[in-house]
């Protein structure tokens, strides 16, 4: 029941960064002078009531005038009319339906729009698209392009561009729902809200600098700056320790199975994503590199890697495959630590010691070992192979054992105790990416972390400078002003000059 | 009458307006104000034959409005001024009576070089320097309206500027260009309580409107107007200066230019500020005067950071306001009351000052007045200040809506400069807003356009921290000298010498490097908060308050001891080097978008480029000059520019491929 609900949404995230390169590479190089007309299915693929086809660009009114019959004028803008649909080729009716013509620049990409409500059978669908394609000028549209041209004629800003990127290649529920929020403008409003702040902070300091030695501007005006700075500082940190919640909700939670070899860690995979992705053989040793996949678990992206199993090792291959082991344990969000349970004491008091012990040498333990504990979950494989009494005292001990991650008891042969595990694993999901309409907005992107991490530094660069030089104080304030506006949009000279002509009396 | 004659151009006899043996000029300023010195000596000293005109000889050079000279940002204007070898700062050093560095606790990157000025010993060492500036002639009249003929088609424009008419039925004098300097004289008007008169200020003859005239309708362009006001001048005698708080000069006066090592008064010599402040019956009289107050009931716009008292007053009421009383001039019996200006009936000035102690009994001189004035909205210049559509016109000073004789005089020396280049056949030139202030100046004037008088702050300069009062000269000396052609040999090989001196002092501070535990047993009573361990060079240790170049150089004299001379500089530098680091690829990045011209041809409504109406029309407006400047303009979104970027380089490559097949 369960395996039916995991989809692979690799596909989606490799649209996703086909979609982010596109936008870059047609920001920076490509992208002049938008002449083509590009059309797309705008409603998702598959059997659905309506079906949306979007026509952007100057040959919208050319598509209206030839597929809908309304060559002696185009409907009013805005305005849906129930036309015929035929192929301008051959003039057959291939449907009939709602057409709208949204005259640029007052359009969602700012040029000349047309937009299909079609019948959402295969068949019509294929038949319009089929059709559009013949009109001169007009292909189908890259992914990402109405929003990329939506973005050139300025109608949305970076954040709410990269909310509806997500948005369109948001496959997972919840990835969706913050993708929308994300559109919504509520990202947008806490970084504003900032930006307004340093603004402000800025502006007393600059009035500070530029008019205290004529007017009555309190050294106190920078006392009040200090305070803010303080307060801001400590909310863009607590912003960043979100435990990278959202961030993780966009890229997938990065899940490591890692253990000892033949303890079965890639017929787990394979068991998690329902194909034999990794080679599985009664060896020691088969897998040697990181063997990756993508998972959808109760509706959080998972990113799953199968890893070498650790031992000593004298083959330079399997060494290198060891290493990378470790590398990726390292940066997991998850540890899956799949042990051998025949491999388990038989004295069940010892089994916590035997675990404790198996799991420091797999875990990295130079920093701190109980932080690696807790973001490591225990498998217990091979329970087809245990008596019916060895698993029940097992299931007991480890249930009192103190200080050891949650364990399932499982077998990847048989799939006894996979519900029991996915439970567990859907649990910790929850916690590490949050559910995204619950307590406050986190961070999405790793564009807006760095701009925050830059802010932040700026901020305590005011700090140092603070008593030393003026000068050097206002600059940190600026570098921090200018870092949110990566995000936000710049703020000029004038606005912060506005600030100081209103808060101040300034008469020189 | 001339001050001078050139003799070159002038028979000894011909002495008087209306005789110049000469009616061709390289470079005509009319205006003998800061920005028509500026202009007429900049212009000269690039190497035109320079017509200074002005309506009163005896003028030139007067502060029409407060005795003093600099301050936080406008210092800044001040030594880069003289750094491409203007007169204000020299000037400045001769007339100062009382000097200050504002700003010191703040750091040196925003300290304000100020000086109080002896009115008479200003205007005195101005026209004895233009006297004795060769190539410079100057004229007394009027100047009624412009020489206008066809342009030239290979340049940008539509109409040709070629001379001027001279009031009095004089013939007209033609040059190759024309440097407007009016201040506030165009269509200017004055305003005392209920009484409005015409003029540009009290005691001089109002400007012919010809030349209003001119610029509005022979030219169209596009004209605003602006406002501002002189506080009343008071008999010293009168005041109760027990009453106020005396404001002592610097102990060691600093001066204005770089070629100066002192100033002409002597420390000891110089004369206090004081101050005091306004009370609730200030207030009072303002408010029972206002239904008599022409000029405050107006709406045109006045300047926010330098407003009448009646207006500080009612935008920010119940408050105390600070007022300093200058000193006018070692000889003169006024103080000036800054923060005292006002357009009230003479009667109520006084009974307003009088609520003030210590000006209880305080007499007035000469009452305060309003100023109304046309301004030439500025985002109609180009970079070299040039009219973009009338060659051979250039603007400068409160004629492009500034207020303040530092901004005057920046833009007359720029407009000098470029005026005499275009006369000569020599390339026009940018100024860089990562260069000077004066780059941020003219760029914030010609993209940005003025609403109200536009003045100099530090916060305008994005690149403070490199843009300081100390190091203008090197900054721009030697590029003065090198490329701009206004710079003297004599100011040249200073400015090299201070460069070179700087470069090989910081390299060898870099040569010195030891861990901080060791420079603290070798300087003894400095203490380094670094980890022990870290390594520090001589440069890195300047950063730390408490060490001085002079305490380096006498722990190493043997490498350091020569570059004594430097030593505050060095200083500076040592403070503020990691900061200019960072900047530096910032300001890369600036130039580069300052590089990519934009054709002034375009039209931006029909460019076949992505663009939404708002950003066609502000580019149509602006028609700016570099995608620098667009970048600036508001309500330009970043993907505007990359339209207009990759259209830049479309073309470029069009233009490129379009001479191969030529």
């Amino acid at each position: 029941m369960f395996l039916n609900s995991i989809a692979v949404w690799r596909i989606s995230s490799f649209i996703r960064k086909e979609f982010r390169f596109n936008l870059t590479k047609n920001l920076c190089c490509k992208g002049i002078y938008d002449a083509d007309t590009i059309f797309a299915l705008s409603s998702g693929h598959g059997m659905c009531g309506v079906a949306v086809v979007r026509v952007s660009g100057p040959a919208s009114a050319l598509v209206l005038q030839s597929m809908a019959g309304l060559s002696r004028g185009l409907p009013p803008p805005r305005t849906a009319v129930l036309r015929n649909v035929t192929d301008p080729r051959s003039q057959e009716l291939l449907d009939r339906g709602l057409v709208l013509w949204f005259p640029g620049p007052r359009s969602f990409t700012g040029e000349d729009s047309a937009e299909f409500h079609l019948h959402g059978g295969a068949a019509v669908i294929t038949g319009v698209l089929q059709a559009l394609g013949s009109v001169p000028g007009v292909r189908p549209a890259e992914a990402g392009e109405f929003t990329r041209r939506a973005f050139h004629a300025g109608k949305l800003d970076l954040t709410e561009v990269e909310g509806l990127g997500d948005l369109i290649h948001a496959e997972t529920e919840a990835q969706r729902r913050q993708a929308l929020r994300q559109m919504e403008g509520e990202l947008s409003r806490l970084y504003q809200g900032w930006s307004q702040r340093l603004t402000r902070s800025l502006a007393h300091m600059e009035a500070f600098i530029d008019f205290s030695e004529d007017e009555l501007i309190e050294e106190g005006v920078l006392n009040e700056v200090d305070l803010s700075v303080l307060q801001l500082q400590r909310e863009i940190e607590g912003h960043l320790q979100d435990g990278r919640r959202a961030e993780r909700l966009r890229s997938g939670v990065q899940a490591v199975i890692a253990g000892a070899t033949n303890a079965g860690k890639s017929s787990f995979l394979n068991l998690l994503c329902q194909r034999p992705a990794a080679i599985v053989s009664p060896t020691a040793g088969t897998t040697r590199d990181v063997v990756e996949t993508s998972l959808n678990i109760g509706g959080f992206p998972v990113v799953l890697s199968d890893t070498a199993g650790l031992r000593d090792t004298g083959d330079s291959v399997e060494m290198e495959g060891v290493r990378r082991a470790k590398e990726r344990v390292q940066l997991a969000d998850v540890t899956l630590v799949v042990v051998d349970s025949t491999q388990l004491p038989q004295n069940y008091q010892s089994v916590q010691n035997f675990l404790t012990d198996h799991l420091r040498s797999i875990l990295p333990n130079e920093d701190d070992l109980t932080a690696s504990l807790q973001r490591c979950l225990l498998v217990l494989n091979k329970r087809d192979l245990l008596s019916r009494r060895t698993v029940d005292g097992l299931q007991k001990s480890i249930s009192q054992a103190e200080g050891l991650p949650l364990a399932s008891l499982l077998s990847c042969q048989t799939g006894d105790g996979l519900d029991d595990f996915l439970d567990v694993f859907q649990d910790r999901m929850r916690t590490l990416c949050g559910d995204p309409l619950v307590g406050s907005v986190s961070l999405t992107q790793a564009r807006h972390r760095c701009h925050l991490q830059q802010c932040v530094r700026a901020l305590s660069q005011y700090h140092r400078y603070r008593d030393v030089d003026l000068a050097l104080a206002a600059e940190g304030l600026r570098l921090a002003l200018t870092s949110v506006g990566r995000i936000t949009g710049k703020v000029g000279a004038e606005q912060i000059l506005d600030i100081i002509f209103r808060d101040f009396c300034i008469g020189k | 009458m001339l001050l001078r004659r050139s003799k070159l151009l002038l028979s000894p006899s011909s002495r008087a307006a209306g005789h110049l043996v000469c009616r061709y000029f390289d470079v005509i300023v009319v205006g003998g104000g800061h920005a028509g010195t500026e202009a007429a000596a900049a212009a000269a000293r690039v190497g035109a034959e320079t017509l200074l005109i002005t309506q009163k000889i005896k003028t030139i050079g007067v502060l029409s409005c407060n005795p003093s000279l600099g301050g936080v940002g406008k210092g800044h204007l001040v030594r880069e001024v003289d750094a491409l070898d203007g007169l204000c700062g020299r000037a400045g050093d001769w007339a100062g009576i009382h000097f200050s560095i504002l700003n010191r606790s703040k750091g040196p990157a925003v300290w304000g070089p100020r000086a109080q000025l002896d009115r008479d010993r200003y205007r005195e060492f101005i026209q004895s320097e233009l006297l004795s500036t060769p190539r410079l002639t100057v004229l007394e009249g009027a100047v009624e309206g412009l020489l206008v003929s066809e342009p030239n088609p290979d340049q940008p424009g539509q109409i040709k500027v070629t001379g001027v008419r001279i009031a009095g039925g004089a013939q007209p004098i033609n040059a190759k260009s024309v440097i407007l300097t009016t201040g506030t004289f165009l269509s200017g008007a004055l305003f005392m309580g209920q009484t409005v008169s015409q003029g540009g200020r009290m005691g001089d003859p109002p400007s012919c409107s010809g030349l209003s005239h001119t610029l509005r309708e022979t030219l169209g362009l596009k004209i605003g107007r602006l406002r501002t006001g002189t506080p009343p001048r008071i008999v010293k005698d009168t005041v109760q200066l027990s009453l106020t708080k005396v404001c002592p000069g610097d102990k060691q006066p600093t001066p204005f230019s770089f070629l100066n090592k002192e100033t002409r008064c002597k420390p000891e010599e110089q004369l206090p500020c004081y101050l005091t402040h306004t009370t609730p019956g200030v207030e009072r009289v303002v408010k029972e005067g206002l239904h008599l107050n022409a000029h405050i009931q107006q709406d045109t716009k006045g300047p926010r950071y330098c407003p009448s008292i009646e207006s500080r007053v009612l935008r920010f009421p119940g408050r105390e306001q600070q007022v300093w009383l200058e000193p006018e001039g070692v000889a003169s019996d006024l103080l000036y009351p800054q923060g005292l200006s006002m357009t009230l009936p003479p009667e109520l000035q006084l009974r307003l000052i009088r609520e003030i102690p210590a000006l209880k009994q305080a007499e007035i001189r000469t009452p305060g007045y309003g100023v109304q004035y046309d301004f030439v909205c500025p985002t109609q210049l180009s970079p070299s200040l040039q009219v973009k559509k009338a060659q051979g016109l250039f603007l400068a000073g409160q004629i492009n809506g500034t207020t303040g004789y530092e901004e005057a005089a920046a833009q007359g020396l720029w407009a000098g400069v470029s005026a005499a280049r275009a006369a000569l056949s020599l390339p026009l030139l940018a100024l860089s807003r990562t260069q000077s202030y004066i780059g941020v100046l003219i760029d914030d004037l010609i993209v940005q356009g003025v609403t109200e008088p536009y003045r100099m702050f530090t916060s305008r300069a994005e690149f403070r921290i490199v843009l300081r009062s100390d190091n203008a000269d090197l900054r721009l000396s030697t590029r003065g000298f090198e490329e701009m052609g206004c710079v003297s040999m004599q100011r040249y090989k200073e400015a090299v010498r201070m460069t070179d001196g700087l470069r090989d002092a910081m390299a060898a501070l870099e040569s010195i490097s030891m861990s901080c535990t060791k420079w603290m047993e070798k300087l003894g009573q400095i203490h380094l908060s670094k980890t022990k361990s870290a390594k520090l060079n001589g440069l890195e240790l300047l950063e730390y308050k408490d060490v001085t170049f002079e305490m380096l150089a006498s722990a190493f004299p043997g490498c350091l001891s020569a570059y004594l001379e430097f030593s505050k500089r060095l200083k500076i530098e040592g403070l503020y080097r990691p900061h200019y680091m960072m900047q530096e690829q910032e300001m890369e990045r600036v130039r580069k978008d300052e590089n990519l011209s934009l054709p002034q041809d375009v039209d931006y409504l029909t460019l076949p480029i992505s663009l939404s109406m708002e950003a066609r029309e502000v580019l149509d407006r602006a028609k700016p000059h570099t995608l620098g400047a667009a970048t600036r303009l508001p309500g330009i979104t970043p993907s505007a520019i990359v339209h207009l970027l990759n259209y830049v380089r479309k073309t470029d490559k069009e233009r490129e491929q379009e001479r191969v097949h030529i």
